[in-house]
């Protein structure tokens, strides 16, 4: 009995533990830090405004260096190789990416990502690597998009097959708008998926409850016909 | 060099501890590398796995008796290990699908090696309380590297409760449902 009330100790003191941080026991597998929003969702009670971005790039021999731009909080990482850019005329060139405030809404996709501004102020000769991180408590954005103007009209980017967890990778050969998301029409699966965890809890409680009824009921069976055997062996 | 463990279960211990950490603690730094993830992941939980070879199943916990009994007691471990996150689900992490199976492989690996080939050790080294106090406080620290600080109050909590359910119910098999279920579900 001592041995049943010291594994309910345990697993009050687990609840209470876990429900100071959310989301409780996990492996791992999520990212470090949460995602800085611009526009956070709903449930998102705490947030931090998220980081712009700026690198210089030196031109040495007239060939720009291999160099990375990226926001202070590594939410964007762009990668640009040697000779990237067509570097005539210049010593430096300048790599900007900014935060979209206030967050851009095109119909018929949903944003799981801020949008970034990308700039730089010389020509793209060569594709530069667009890593964009996205946070673990929406659903994964499946596709990139692409604008010319934040209000415009957004377009799809082939995506690479996934570096890192919590990122989406693309190739990319033009400055302007860019952010992770998936079409509208495939959005009712983030209500379902936040849905999912609390019944599939239920369930199991269920199940727990009624088959461990019958369990219960058939050890102190099994005890007493034990005891019987004894018993009468005596 | 077996004889040798064997015959000191404290160099066991130390040989054993040592080895978890530092696949616990090279799985968490290699898997930050790009597309390193999913290879970290896996071998690292079959490294994990490598623990218990050399272990009698019965002394890992892991048997076909009481097999019932053993499996709802990983579904109601479970049970408890996700609540927190059920009861706030809009804020619970999404696992992308392409980590289901190492998350599989993981916390099986981290089963055999915590609460199996450690847990045993220690057991014969100071008996139960040192095998649930030690196997806690070295999941707490393999988890260090993986987790922020302020998480790691309900790791230890929850290695408690896995280590006190070994101890208590001499079984390894609730543990691991439970925990494959809790990581699959984050």
């Amino acid at each position: 009995m001592r041995r049943i009330w010291l594994i309910a100790a345990a697993a009050s003191a687990y609840l209470l533990a876990a429900w100071m941080v959310a989301p409780g026991f996990y492996d791992g597998f999520a990212p470090q830090q949460p995602y800085n929003w611009v526009c956070p969702p709903v449930h998102v009670t705490s947030n931090l405004a998220p980081s712009s971005g700026h690198v210089e790039i030196k031109v040495i021999g007239g060939v720009s260096d291999a160099a990375s731009a990226y926001t202070d909080d590594g939410q964007v990482v762009i990668g640009f190789l040697p000779g990237a850019f067509d570097a005539t005329g210049k010593t430096v060139i300048t790599v900007d990416i900014k935060p979209v405030s206030p967050c851009p809404k095109p119909p018929g996709i949903t944003f799981a990502t801020n949008a970034y501004q990308v700039t730089w102020d010389a020509p793209l000769v060569k594709s530069a690597t667009l890593v964009t991180r996205y946070s673990d408590v929406i659903p994964a954005p499946s596709n990139l998009y692409y604008a010319t103007s934040a209000d415009g009209s957004w377009e799809s980017v082939p995506v690479q097959s996934q570096a890192q967890p919590f990122t989406i990778d693309a190739v990319v050969n033009k400055f302007g708008y860019y952010a992770a998301g998936y079409p509208s029409n495939s959005v009712a699966h983030s209500s379902s998926n936040s849905q999912l965890l609390p019944i599939a809890i239920a369930v199991l409680i269920v199940g727990v409850l009624v088959a461990g009824v019958p369990l219960a009921i058939m050890r102190r069976r099994g005890k007493t016909d034990d005891r019987e055997a004894d018993d009468s062996d005596a | 060099m077996l004889s040798v463990l064997a015959a000191r279960p404290a160099l066991r211990v130390a040989v054993i501890a040592t080895y978890i950490l530092l696949v616990e603690w090279s799985r968490a730094l290699i898997s930050t590398a790009p597309r390193a993830a999913m290879g970290a992941l896996v071998l690292g939980g079959l490294a994990l796995v490598l623990a218990g070879v050399g272990w009698p199943f019965d002394r890992l916990g892991i048997g076909r008796s009481r097999l019932a009994f053993r499996i709802l007691g990983g579904l109601a471990l479970a049970v408890v290990l996700l609540i927190p996150a059920a009861a706030r689900a809009s804020s619970a992490p999404i696992l992308p699908a392409f980590l289901a199976a190492p998350a599989i492989v993981v916390s099986i690996g981290e089963e055999i090696a915590f609460r199996g080939a450690l847990y045993a050790a220690l057991e014969d080294l100071g008996g139960a309380p040192v095998a649930i106090i030690g196997s806690t406080a070295l999941w707490t620290a393999a988890h260090a590297l993986s987790h922020p600080p302020e998480f790691l109050f309900a790791v230890c909590a929850a290695g408690l409760l896995l280590a006190l359910w070994r101890w208590a119910c001499k079984d390894l098999v609730g543990p691991i449902i439970g925990h494959v279920l809790a990581d699959l579900a984050l």
